[in-house]
């Protein structure tokens, strides 16, 4: 109970103190890469939630990203909707994506669920490359119009970073309730042992079909803000080498917990701003480079990252975490 | 030129066949790999275009010969799957599959990014002067249908190794031990087969394998980039999958069916969506047929 306590100060702390870094002496970068930061925080809770919770191994989470963003870009361009409406309509898109890669990949488990989520995200980039009439292809949508509240249009770094803030405090509710639950208790279980699940009376269709929903519609979610925050966007910008830095966060914070995931985010989203300015331009690619050695590294030496999902569990609710481990003594 | 349409269905067909049979010998690297230790080894297409650029310095830095840089370019690469398992897979053979997938992603990105940063970004091409003159020459001229020696050379060098492979796997001591492996490692290793040198082994022969087909695509197209290894790569476990995952014949006959798939497709579908073609033929067959085409279906463990 003592860790629960502390655990609870420090999130009160974050709670007071994140919406107050603007008014300090921060500058417009360090407000960037914390925007940044955050955003990658709701892709990884995002894809958390397949991966962690789930336990499928999801390579194709960006193409989810790359659904939102070009929604997101598309709907400005053209209708130029409100922010709001902008982004639950991103969110759908990607939940129906997300269904509609969900319903085939049902039996699929381990490997063959992997590369078929990774054939997934690259037919996405090819579709947005070579659709023109659609999505510009090469080109990329440049011009998106900044979201607007009463009026008034967003153009500082700080009121990016307090949208951001708020989209990742929903998240962040949505995906802590969730966990509490009993849909939650459901993804564990079939994580564990998903013949074992089906016996004791999940529904496995159900379940992960919806666990791909909302894990595709928070993608999609962060892939529109990313669309009217950076205002361009473009087919490169959504390859595989970005899910792997998102699946890198996961593991290297811990796969399923959700404080771990924001830690990982916490953690190399700074480190690879700083090896872009370390790194002369033509590496600047090359720090991909160290995603790769931490997922090694990681996977070796603390495959259930550096604060694992277990114990993040065990302090929440004992009894259920009892229920749930029983036939699997041996975790991890 | 004007192609009559039988003459350039045939020119595809060539193609089709010359670039389905460097798929086949990347395939084999990853079933093999597959067969025996239950692991998609993503880095197997990394040590593709390893093999490219290895062969590449070889022949332009240090002036050796085409055909020994390719035979040392092979050794190397060999020895580089064997390193490959020793440093990154060995240690977390007995950590859940999902931790060895992980770390063969890890190493794939390492690995292209570490070419990236010895040889830059840029697209290398092999100097013309280096390459046996008669790469180049023509040796079939059927009305209109050309195929030139370096075709028959990469056709001839694909099924030599394949007929070596087969030889390898069916007749020696070592084969068999990697069969008996490939069905249950427990007993294997009760029966006195090394499991450990067996694997290593593996690992030397698909990455030797993968060495030849990237030192041949590395001629073919002439464009050799670190980014090459990761498309090839996903394209040759398609056609893996296609053939059925564990099985050597059926990795030969998916390199060859999927090479021919994607040329024809480019040729009258749409050549935008080239890569595109390969990747739903390998969502469609581990939706409909995860066996394969000659696979045996896995039972499920409860």
């Amino acid at each position: 109970m003592h860790d629960l306590q502390w655990k609870k100060i420090v999130i009160v702390i974050l709670v007071l103190l994140l919406p107050c870094i603007p008014f300090g002496s921060s500058t417009d970068y360090i407000l960037r890469i914390l925007t940044t930061v955050y955003l990658y925080m709701i892709l990884s809770l995002g894809l958390n939630i397949v991966s962690g919770f789930t336990g499928l191994l999801d390579l194709g989470y960006v193409g989810f990203y790359g659904i939102g963003a070009y929604t997101a870009g598309l709907l400005t361009i053209h209708f130029n909707l409100p922010f709001g409406v902008i982004i639950l309509l991103a969110a759908v898109n990607g939940a129906i994506w997300g269904i509609l890669l969900g319903v085939p990949t049902l039996r699929l488990t381990g490997d063959y669920f992997a590369i078929v989520t990774f054939g997934f995200s690259e037919l996405v980039v090819l579709f947005i490359r070579n659709e023109l009439w659609l999505t510009r292809g090469p080109m990329g949508i440049s011009g998106i119009a900044s979201p607007s509240f009463f009026g008034h249009s967003l153009s500082e770094s700080w009121h990016f970073y307090y949208l951001v803030l708020v989209l990742l405090s929903i998240v962040l509710v949505i995906i802590h309730r969730l966990e509490d639950s009993r849909i939650g208790r459901a993804w564990y279980a079939i994580r564990e042992d998903e013949i074992a699940a089906q016996c004791c009376g999940i529904n496995l269709v159900k379940y992960k079909v919806m666990a791909f929903a909302i894990s595709a519609s928070i993608g999609a979610v962060g892939g529109a803000f990313y669309a009217k925050w950076f205002t361009f966007i473009h087919p490169d910008m959504f390859k595989f080498w970005e899910s792997v830095l998102i699946l890198c966060l996961i593991v290297l914070g811990g796969m399923g917990s959700i404080y771990g995931t924001m830690l990982g985010a916490l953690l190399i989203i700074p480190l690879s701003e700083v090896l872009r300015i370390i790194l002369p331009q033509y590496l600047m690619n090359s720090r991909y480079l160290i995603y790769g050695i931490i997922l090694v590294i990681m996977m070796r030496l603390r495959p259930d990252g550096l604060i694992p999902f277990q114990i993040a569990q065990s302090q929440k609710n004992k009894h259920a975490q009892k229920r749930l481990f029983r036939h699997h003594e041996t975790y991890p | 030129m004007v192609f009559d349409q039988s003459s350039l269905l045939l020119q595809q067909l060539v193609n089709g066949i010359t670039l389905g049979g460097v798929y086949a010998l990347i395939a084999v690297g990853y079933t093999m790999v597959y067969g025996v230790i239950q692991l998609i080894n993503f880095a197997h297409g990394e040590i593709y275009m390893l093999a490219a650029f290895v062969a590449l310095t070889l022949i332009t830095q240090c002036h050796i010969p085409f055909f020994a840089s390719f035979f040392i370019t092979i050794g190397i690469c060999g020895c580089l799957g064997v390193v490959l398992d020793y440093i990154a897979y060995r240690p977390i053979r007995k950590s859940p599959r999902l931790a060895a997938l992980i770390t063969a992603i890890g190493m794939s990105i390492f690995l292209q990014n570490l070419a990236l940063i010895l040889w830059g970004g840029q697209i290398h091409s092999f100097p013309q002067d280096v390459l046996p003159k008669i790469f180049t020459k023509i040796a079939i001229n059927f009305s209109d249908v050309i195929v030139t020696w370096l075709e028959v050379f990469i056709l001839c060098v694909t099924v030599c190794s394949m007929f070596i492979l087969h030889y390898i796997i069916t007749r020696t001591k070592i084969g068999i031990a990697m069969r008996a492996i490939s069905q249950d490692k427990v007993t294997a290793s009760l029966m006195g087969i090394p499991v450990n040198r067996v694997i290593s082994f593996t690992f030397f022969i698909g990455s030797a394998l993968g060495g030849v087909a990237g030192i041949l695509v590395g001629i073919y197209y002439n464009a050799v980039f670190p980014t090459m290894g990761y498309v090839a790569g996903i394209k040759a476990f398609a056609a893996a999958v296609l053939g059925g995952i564990g099985s050597v014949p059926g990795a030969m006959l998916g390199g060859w069916v999927l090479g021919i798939t994607e040329v024809l497709g480019a040729g009258y579908f749409s050549s935008e969506y080239r890569d595109g073609i390969s990747y739903a033929v390998m969502i469609l067959v581990i939706l409909f047929k995860p066996s394969g085409l000659i696979g045996k279906p896995l039972p499920q463990k409860v």
